[in-house]
Formats: structure tokens, sequence, C-alpha cells
């Protein structure tokens, strides 16, 4: 077939700078995360020379851990195509069964904290099920569940908030090692583990599979609602480890645990390039997009923004990003 | 370039600019470049009012830029185009649809839960005060629909294929259409229904109606048009404002732009060969199959309207369409039920291709290496971790094998052509290195060397001793391709065709009787 007619074609130099300059501009665009992270963290800096000090660059790595296990849990649904709104609702409440396990039910407290990770993996395990068998749109069904678990966490907690953890459990949020935290490395570990998953596995490959197409991947062998129950259990468990680990941090389980992180979680991954279509998003971007609202939060807090303002300010220093985003992939996709 | 060797007898009436008003639409030297890249250049046509127009061309020759241009969807790096012999500058979309101008595409625009007669009307509702008249929405569709055959108050979710096409048709002629632009609109449509939708277009086009009509298809073309162009790499390959003097061999050399040796299948009897794969007593919907053995080597062609159980019979053996009873063995084995679920297919050996690339066929946005993979990740791995030396090693062959025109095995599928898309499916299912395979429609939408590109694979992989099942309704394709017919009618096959009875005109016959 003959192919060779592009050989012959009139020589567009002007053409050419312009491709340069596109993709100049779409790397920038498409790195506009991390760039932005950089541009806020020296801009808070030049605000409040606190910011940019060691002891503060600690603090944004604990308060990201939490949120960085949801954005993770998240994000594997949002990779099938499907969303998962019960995951701060299921830490909350899988942490104060974890507490009341060790407290009320005497427990040895690391068989109380399996036990809240555990009832958080089959709740996500359930939520898979009602989603593929039943069918249940995601949407409306973990919606449900949200709701449920809140109300079960205020039953539990009689509205009081829980503070009798033992020593072990609150371990891992206050150890340090010559000042620096532990509780990061679990994030760290999680992100690997997760990165591991989805690159290098068959199921990781299923994973994006499903999300792109799941009628083709359907016929291609693929077990379809397989692979979404056991990305809504991964889901579970790491909001069951994310409870462990706010809990043990803060010390203290309150009757609305974890309900503040919602739209931070959702918006962590989807701002790191997770598509909400499904199929696209690694966990690098999902890291971006957790640091950024962590430095945004953190950033506002200790700068002198009056605090009436810090919810507006920091809507919109999201609402530019995902907009650049949008304009990446309208643009230069 | 071969273009100047080129048979060109036929084009000397295109190039003959008449007065400029009997053309409904004339594009001038039109050029599109996309950096270095010329994906049109310089193509100019004349399009007679009332004409029913050809274009014709492989995947990627610029049938879909230049009617993209045509419609306003893109704009032209030069070149103009004139409509009545007004020229039209910078039109979008929008300008060209008042202008006159509406691109009908494959999928039609259709939404299910409403009327046909509220489709119709879509965007246009006549109102009042900004609340619609529904009465007189009812009678200006009642009116337009009169002699389609279609009733305007049923649900559009229940016409038929063919319904669903006129409709769209009609909508674009309600909306002031006066040059109505058909990519591939026969795709999926049976023989009776395609011969309804060209007395359709014949009798619109007596009304005035001016059709640019893109077909794979050279007798389609051929029956239909009266005027053609060909593209080939982005430039006028020929034409003919005389469609009836072309012969189907001079189309398929000005799309090629070399002689086109058409595939066939050396036909032989496998009456000696031991049966590979049998079937026994598959029920499902649509399908009631006592037996049917398949031979080792052999290609067997399944036929038949929709719902006679051809296609519905091969997604039932995949384990797509649940099965209520029936077994399959293989090599004279004792035979288990049917695989419930693709998954223990391909374990068991059976591989299906589906007729639908971009609904079940390809992950889009994945590459091509990922697509090959796909279905073999799971026995291919250690642990659950893919292995990547060999899936790379795996990928680069059957990217070399069969052809698949892209930079490299990483190109992202969504950017390829029909064909090379095609050509990915079948790596992937290939790569499970099936006993059975099963083709449903393996040359739909994609053009004509293509298409003997494809059909050389499945007859070169027959020889290595695998079985094969091809659903078609493209008689030409089972006449060149297979060893038997097997014509289906109410589920179960009602006749069998060999050797020399594999003909056109009596397939036909009996699909249709």
């Amino acid at each position: 077939m003959s192919t060779v007619m592009t050989t012959t074609a009139p020589k567009e130099t002007t053409g050419q700078t312009n491709v340069g300059m596109h993709k100049v501009v779409g790397w920038i665009l498409h790195n506009v995360v991390w760039i932005w992270l950089v541009a806020l963290i020296l801009g808070f800096g030049m605000f409040n020379e606190f910011f940019l000090t060691v002891m503060n660059m600690q603090n944004i790595m604990v308060q990201a851990t939490v949120l960085g296990m949801l954005g993770l849990a998240v994000a594997l649904p949002l990779l099938v195509a499907e969303i998962d709104l019960s995951i701060p609702a299921n830490l909350g409440f899988s942490s104060a069964i974890g507490a009341l396990a060790y407290s009320d039910w005497g427990m040895p407290w690391f068989l109380a904290m399996l036990v809240g990770v555990g009832v958080a993996t089959l709740i996500g395990f359930f939520n898979g099920l009602c989603i593929t068998k039943l069918r249940m749109v995601s949407l409306i069904q973990t919606l449900s569940m949200m709701i449920i678990l809140q109300g079960a966490l205020l039953a539990l907690t009689q509205g009081k908030t829980l503070t009798n953890l033992s020593d072990g459990y609150v371990w891992i949020g206050q150890a340090s090692i010559d000042g620096w935290p532990v509780m990061p490395l679990i994030l760290v570990l999680a992100l690997g583990l997760v990165g591991i998953l989805l690159k290098m596995t068959v199921l990781g490959r299923s994973i994006y599979a499903v999300g792109g197409n799941p009628l083709a991947s359907n016929s291609a062998g693929i077990r379809v609602d397989r692979v979404k129950i056991i990305t809504y259990t991964i889901a579970g468990f790491l909001a069951g480890v994310a409870g462990f680990l706010l809990a043990s941090w803060q010390m203290a389980i309150t009757s609305n645990q974890g309900s503040s992180y919602l739209l931070y979680a959702i918006a962590a991954p989807i701002i790191g390039g997770v598509s909400v279509f499904g199929g696209r998003g690694n966990v690098v971007g999902i890291l971006g997009g957790v640091l950024l609202l962590t430095v945004i939060q953190v950033g506002l807090a200790i700068t002198n923004v009056p605090s009436f303002y810090v919810g507006m300010i920091g809507g919109f220093m999201i609402f530019i990003a995902v907009a650049i985003d949008a304009i990446r992939v309208r643009y230069f996709a | 370039m071969t273009g100047q060797t080129m048979k060109h007898e036929a084009t000397d009436a295109i190039t003959d600019v008449g007065s400029g008003t009997d053309f409904a639409l004339r594009v001038e030297n039109v050029s599109k470049s996309y950096g270095a890249f010329y994906a049109l250049r310089s193509v100019s046509l004349n399009i007679r009012r009332g004409s029913i127009h050809g274009l014709l061309g492989e995947n990627g020759a610029g049938k879909s830029t230049l009617v993209g241009i045509i419609s306003g969807q893109r704009t032209p790096s030069s070149g103009a185009i004139y409509l009545d012999g007004k020229e039209v500058a910078n039109a979008d979309v929008r300008a060209m649809e008042e202008a006159g101008v509406f691109l009908v595409t494959q999928e039609p625009m259709i939404i299910d839960h409403i009327s046909a007669a509220e489709n119709l009307m879509l965007g246009i509702w006549p109102s009042s005060g900004g609340f619609v008249r529904w009465g007189r929405l009812k009678a200006d569709a009642a009116r337009m629909l009169k002699g389609s055959g279609i009733d305007p108050d049923v649900n559009a979710g229940r016409l038929n294929a063919v319904a669903r096409r006129k409709l769209n048709i009609l909508r674009a002629m309600f909306s002031g259409g006066k040059v109505i632009i058909l990519d591939e609109p026969t795709a999926a449509l049976t023989v009776p229904d395609r011969r309804q939708l060209f007395d359709f277009m014949r009798q619109l086009k007596n009304d005035g109606v001016t059709f640019i009509f893109i077909s794979h298809y050279n007798d389609e073309i051929l029956e239909i048009c009266d005027a053609v162009s060909v593209l080939r790499d982005g430039s006028l390959a020929g034409g003919s404002e005389d469609v009836a003097s072309l012969t189907s061999e001079q189309l398929s050399e000005l799309v090629l732009g070399r002689g086109l040796v058409l595939f066939q299948r050396e036909r032989r009897t496998f009456a000696s060969e031991p049966v590979a794969v049998s079937l026994r007593n598959v029920v499902a919907h649509h399908v009631d199959l006592d037996e049917l053995d398949i031979r080792r080597g052999e290609i067997v062609g399944f036929t038949g309207l929709p719902g006679a159980g051809a296609k519905e019979l091969a997604r039932a053996i995949f384990g797509l369409n649940a099965a209520r009873s029936g077994t399959i063995g293989f090599a004279g084995d004792a035979g288990q039920s049917l695989p419930r679920h693709p998954q223990a297919a391909f374990d068991r050996g059976i591989a299906y291709l589906s007729d639908d690339r971009r609904k079940d066929g390809v992950v889009g946005h994945l590459s091509i290496a990922e697509n090959i993979a796909l279905s073999s990740l799971g026995r291919r791995a250690s642990f659950g971790f893919v292995q990547r030396g060999q899936e790379a090693s795996l990928c680069d062959g059957y990217f070399a094998s069969m052809g698949i025109r892209a930079p490299n095995a990483e190109a992202v599928v969504n950017t390829l052509s029909g064909g090379n898309q095609q050509k990915v499916c079948l790596g992937r299912v290939l790569a499970t290195e099936p006993r059975l395979l099963i083709l449903d429609e393996p040359t739909r939408g994609i053009d004509v060397g293509v298409k003997q590109d494809v059909l050389r694979i499945i007859d070169g992989l027959s020889k290595t001793g695998v079985s094969v099942i091809i659903v078609s309704t493209d008689t030409d394709e089972l006449v060149r391709a297979v060893d038997r017919v097997c014509v289906f009618r109410h589920g179960a096959i009602h006749e069998a065709v060999t050797g020399d009875d594999i003909a056109t005109e009596n397939l036909r016959r009996l699909a249709q009787a």
C-alpha cells in the first residue's frame, strides 16, 4: 500500500515551531498539579516564613496521610467507572467498632484494630456485591450506605467522643523518629502497593480495561463483576486503615468522625487526573492531588487569612486546578 | 506515487467544471494539513443537484476529513466550498446546517424513549411562547413520515435499524437539508432493509435532495450512485459521472491504486479430517440446534436473517449469551456443557471476535499491546504479576504478523482506523491460541484491502488445524472464505451448502426465503 505520501509534503517551518510550542504548553498543563503545588508552597512560604520550615512540612505529611489513604480508596472504584461515596463514613464507623472492641469487649488493641479494618473491608465487599450482582447504581447505593454508616456511628457513640484508646492503638499516630513522624510511612507503603497492583498485576490491568470498556473487557474474558467487587473490597480495606490512622493520630473518635473528608477525598484523585469516566489515572497523580489539597488547607490555616474566607479561597484554588486540567483535556489531549 | 500511472479514463467528466448552477455543492482545491502531514491534498468535487454521489476510499484515505470539512466540523487549511454557486467561508456545523448541509452518521442520533415524531422535531419543536405546540408537531411529523412506514407515535427505541436511519435522513430533510451526507448508512442492515433504504433514497432524490453516500461496498455504489469519487492517501484518485459504465474491479483498483487480488480460499472436502468440535442440543434465546460437527481446519460460515440464530448460536458457544442447555466437545471427547462466561470459553480454547469493535471489541484508550494481551493476561501471569518481557514479545509478534499500521505497539487504539482496530482484536483472540475461532462479521466496516488481509490471516490459521466459524451476512465474503455455509432459520440449521453450491445468488435466495 502506498504510504509514502507524506514525504513529499512541502516544508512548513512555522507549523513545526507551533507544534513545538504546543508540546511545551501541553507538557506544562499535563503536570499542572505538581507545578501548581510548588507554586503554592513558595507562595505560602512568602506570606509566612513558618510555612517552609521542616516542622510544617512534617505537619503537612501527617495531614496528607489520612487524606491520601482515602484518596486511594476513592480512586479504585473511580478507575472501574463506578464511585464509592461511603468511604469517609466507613472510616468513621469502622474505627469506632475497633475502639469499642478494645474498650467495651475487652479485646487486645491489635485484635480490636483488625476487627475495625475487617468490618471496613466487609462493608466495601458488600458495596461491590450490591453494585454488581444486584446492579444497583453505585452513586445512590453508596450514598445510602454513607447515610447508614454516619447514622450508625452516631448511634454507637451516642453522640459522645470516644477517647478510651489503648497506648498501643495510638502509637502509630504519635510516634516519631528524630522528629519525623512515622505515620506517613503507611501512606508511602500504600501508594507503593497500589501502584504495583495497578501497574504490574493482572488485576491492575483488568481494572483499567474494565473502566475503559466493560463490555469489551467481558468479551475479552475478564470477569468484570469480580474485578469490581475486588476494587470495592480493597477500597473498604484502605478506608479501614485510614480510620485506624485518623483515630490513632487524633487519639479520639468523634460522633461524626470522617465526614468532613468526603468532598476532599473525592476531589483529590480527580484533581490528580483520575477520570470520573473510568480507566484513567495513577498513584503519582493521586499523590499530587492529595498534597495539593493538604497544602491549600494547611497554608490557609497558618497564613493569617481570616477563617471566614478560608473555605471560599480554598474552593477557588481547587477550582483553578480543575479548570486548568479541563483546558488540558479539551485542547491538548 | 502511483497516482500518475492510474487509469483515469473515467475521471474526465468530473474535472470538467460546468456552469456551476447545476451543482448543489462544489469543493475546490480543499487541503487539510496537520503539521507536516496532509490528510487532504487539493481535493475538488462537483456534486450535481438531485444526484446520489458516492464517496469511496480506504480507511484513512481522507473521507472522514473531507466530509468533516463539508459538514462544517473541521476547517480546511486551504480551498473553498461553494453551495449553490455561492462560497461558504469559515462555516461551523450550525452554519452549514442552516445552509442545508447535513451529516447523517453511522450511529443514528436518536433518543430511544421519546416518540418518532418528537425525534423528528428535536431542537426544532414548533412552539409559541416557549410552550411546545404538540398538535402542530404531530401533524407536521405525520406528514413527513407518510410513505416512510414509520408510525409517528411509536417510541423510537422500538424502531428497527432501517427505520432509525430513515428517521435520521428525514430529520435532516425536515431541518432544511438540501445536501445530505450519509456515512455508511447500510452498516448492519440486512439485504431487504438495504433495498428499502435505497428505494427511499431514490424517492427523496426525485424530490430534489442531493446525497453524498459513503460506503465500503462496491456493489452498493454501483447500485445506487449516479456519480462516484474515489479518495486515496488524501488525494482524489479518480471518479466518474457515469457509474453504469464501471465495474466493481475498476472501483477496487481506483480505491487501492493497484490491481486488487481478491482472496479466494481453496475449497476442499473435509470428510477425511477428524471431527474437532461437536455441538449437541444447544438451546438458547433464538437457538435450537440438534447437532453440528466441525472438522479440523474447516471454516464454516453461519448466515441467516437477524434473529434466525446464526449470531445467537455463536455468542452462546462463547458464553456471552446464556445457553439453557447444550454441550461442546473437542476432538471426540465426551463434551461438557457450554461455557457460562467468556473466560471459561477462552480456557477451553474457544475464542470469539465481536462484530462491534467499539462496543465490545477494543478498550479504546489502552495501547495496541495492552489490547492484544488482554485476553491472555491470566494464563501468562505468574502469581498474578504480568510477565512484561514475555508479553512484549508476544505483542510485537502479533503487531507484525497482523500488519497493523501504526507507529508502534504503544499507540493508543482509539487513534487507529477501523481496519487496524479489527486487526488488533484479531491479534487479541489469536493470542489465546484457540482450537475454535468464532468471528462475527470479521470484515464489517473495513475497506476492501484490509478485508483481504483479514481473510488471508484466517485462512492461514485454519491451515494450522484451527476450526473456524465465520458469522456473516456478506454473501461475497462467504463465497470466498469458507468451506461450508450453514443457513439458519428459526434457530436451527435450515440448510448446509458446500462446494460449488456456495454461490452469491444461491445464498441470498436461501437466506431470504
